[in-house]
């Protein structure tokens, strides 16, 4: 083992940010019970400050936040050479094609409509994290 | 018979004495008066229907005084002007200022004749002059009332120069804007607008005017007293209604986030429950919770079918329009319909024309409006079956159509005209449905006709009832599957 590694080396970190603080909790909860670390931010500035400090394996965003929303955010995050390459997952629970092309084109890599079904969303997370392998 | 009327106006006794005599002969009346204003008052009191008028008492080079004679009472009488024999270059100068005919003096010929052709002249004169009289009253009338409107309306001409222009349209573009190109005025353009570049006639467009207000425009053409097209335009400020939409619009996607927001987390919080992450639960513990993630269920189901309704009953809806099968669409829906029949213990049945030409429309939007029907009649229907039919009607160059029927309890006769209405539920006491706010019919015929289709029921009560709809068949060629 070499320096600065540490013993949760396999234990990949997903970002949660969303003002909802009862579904962040939620989230947690059955994001670390399917075996991942997770670090949740309640606004835009937050969830900047936090990628670019842990640098998470993923990140969801909710599109609706105070202090600058996803879509700032993730503006933000993929103009920083620490962030640029960390996928992210929008919620939302807008129903707008429109802000569903805008996620697109910001380059996100998914995009759930709370409420979400469930074992979609947990599958298309663990998609992400195979392709990054 | 009537008497026709002449007048004399001029100094000179001798052509005076000869026209009398050719005339009087003829039945005409005959009066003379002097060449001046005076004159033609007189002749005017006596009511003449042609004048002579005799230009010996005005120099040489004088206009012929129409506008006078005019004024002095004789608005509409013919006038024939009396010139000395050698004097043609006086008689053309006098057609030119507006004479009907010319009689030389002294009398040789009979002047009977030209005196008849104006009088006829001037019959016909006075119907043009009714009719024009008449336009131009209308016209009057017509500007009156736009002038009154607080929405601004205009006249420009063929050549795109502002005529007339209401008052409304004065506070918007300013006073005398009158003359000016009505695309440079009102839009600050160098050339003439599209709408008026593609039509010459009546059209309809929207503008947004200098006052940062919106408008719909309808022109129609009109004609002046003189015969000249013309293009009248009228606005009507539609900002309001575009306010009131956007405001809508906005409270809509506002009010569905908020109530779709606690749902994710109640479902979330549900999973958490039941996958035991909160701790073990007792089978009565599991039973409840079951409640809560069914209730949330349908609260979901109800919001987004709200949503909907609201979408597609307000037009705001766009239809992905395509080239599918009915087949195509029912197996969307089937797999699910099957499977709530067979809950309930029915028999749904299936059958599709074999050849049946496809439709050009948006498969989940029809696959809907049958989940809706179909999902209607398991509903009403305790035993028995269901069926499901599609196929071709060649009214209207072919159209497909779609029809559910069961053998449910039917719909009262009352009921089958407003079961369409948003809201309306047959109220039954023998038959409790919990579910259903009185949207799907609604929304459904809304579905059918942005597709140019139509959709009607048919009912027995205790018997059954039958939903058809039909859309035009694709009249291109069929697509293979």
């Amino acid at each position: 083992m070499t320096d600065g590694a540490d013993t949760t080396a396999n234990q990949r970190t997903i970002l949660v940010a969303d003002d909802d603080k009862d579904l962040v909790m939620a989230l947690s909860i059955r994001l670390r019970a399917a075996g991942y670390d997770v670090i949740s931010a309640h606004d835009g500035d937050e969830a900047f400050e936090l990628a670019s400090k842990n640098k998470p394996d993923l990140i969801i965003l909710d599109v609706r936040m105070p202090a600058g929303g996803g879509f700032t955010s993730i503006d933000r995050m993929k103009h920083s050479l620490n962030t640029r390459n960390i996928p992210v997952i929008f919620l939302t629970a807008f129903d707008d094609e429109d802000m569903r092309e805008e996620g697109r084109k910001l380059g996100a890599v998914g995009f759930f409509r709370k409420p979400f079904d469930d074992s979609e969303f947990m599958e298309a997370i663990a998609g992400v994290m195979d392709r990054q392998g | 018979m009537k008497v026709y009327r002449v007048a004399y106006l001029g100094n000179d006794g001798e052509a005076a004495m000869g026209l009398e005599t050719a005339l009087k002969g003829d039945g005409f009346q005959f009066m003379r008066a002097g060449g001046d204003y005076q004159g033609m008052e007189k002749a005017a009191e006596f009511n003449a229907d042609v004048i002579l008028w005799d230009k010996d008492n005005l120099p040489a080079d004088a206009a012929f005084p129409l506008e006078e004679i005019r004024d002095a009472g004789l608005t509409r009488q013919a006038v024939v002007s009396v010139v000395r024999s050698n004097d043609l270059e006086g008689a053309i100068k006098s057609l030119a200022g507006g004479a009907n005919d010319f009689i030389y003096k002294p009398v040789k010929e009979d002047p009977l004749p030209r005196v008849i052709a104006a009088l006829n002249t001037g019959q016909k004169q006075r119907r043009i002059d009714w009719c024009n009289r008449v336009i131009e009253d209308t016209n009057d009338q017509v500007k009156g009332i736009l002038a009154t409107l607080t929405d601004p309306a205009y006249i420009v001409s063929p050549e795109y120069q502002i005529l007339w222009m209401n008052r409304a349209a004065e506070e918007i573009f300013g006073e005398g804007q009158r003359g000016g190109a009505c695309h440079h005025i009102f839009y600050d353009r160098t050339e003439p607008c599209e709408v008026c570049a593609k039509s010459k006639g009546a059209a309809r467009w929207r503008a947004t005017l200098k006052n940062g207000k919106s408008y719909r425009f309808i022109s129609a053409v009109v004609r002046n007293s003189k015969g000249e097209v013309e293009k009248l335009a009228v606005g009507t400020d539609i900002t309001p209604d575009q306010e009131v939409s956007k405001i809508h619009k906005t409270f809509i996607a506002n009010v569905s986030h908020d109530l779709r927001t606690p749902l994710a987390a109640i479902d979330q919080y549900v999973n958490i429950l039941l996958e035991g992450l909160g701790g073990e639960l007792t089978e009565d513990q599991r039973d409840y919770i079951d409640v809560i993630r069914r209730s949330s269920f349908r609260l979901h189901n109800l919001i987004e079918n709200l949503i909907d309704a609201n979408k597609v009953l307000s037009g705001d809806f766009k239809l992905k329009m395509e080239v599918a099968s009915i087949q195509d669409i029912l197996d969307i829906v089937l797999g699910r319909l099957q499977s709530q029949a067979e809950d309930k213990g029915l028999t749904l049945q299936v059958q599709v024309a074999e050849g049946l030409q496809p439709v050009y429309a948006d498969k989940s939007r029809i696959a809907q409006v049958i989940a809706n029907l179909a999902g209607n009649s398991i509903k009403f229907t305790e035993q028995g079956m269901m069926q499901i039919r599609a196929g071709f009607m060649p009214r209207d160059e072919g159209r497909v159509i779609v029809s559910v029927e069961d053998t449910g309890i039917g719909i009262p006769k009352e009921d089958l005209g407003k079961i369409f209405d948003l809201f309306y539920r047959v109220e039954k006491d023998k038959v409790y449905v919990e579910e259903g706010a009185g949207l799907g019919l609604a929304i459904s015929r809304e579905i059918i006709r942005a597709h140019g289709g139509t959709l009607w029921a048919e009912s027995m009560e205790g018997m059954g009832s039958a939903f058809h709809f039909s859309i035009p068949a694709y009249k291109g060629q069929a697509v293979i599957r």
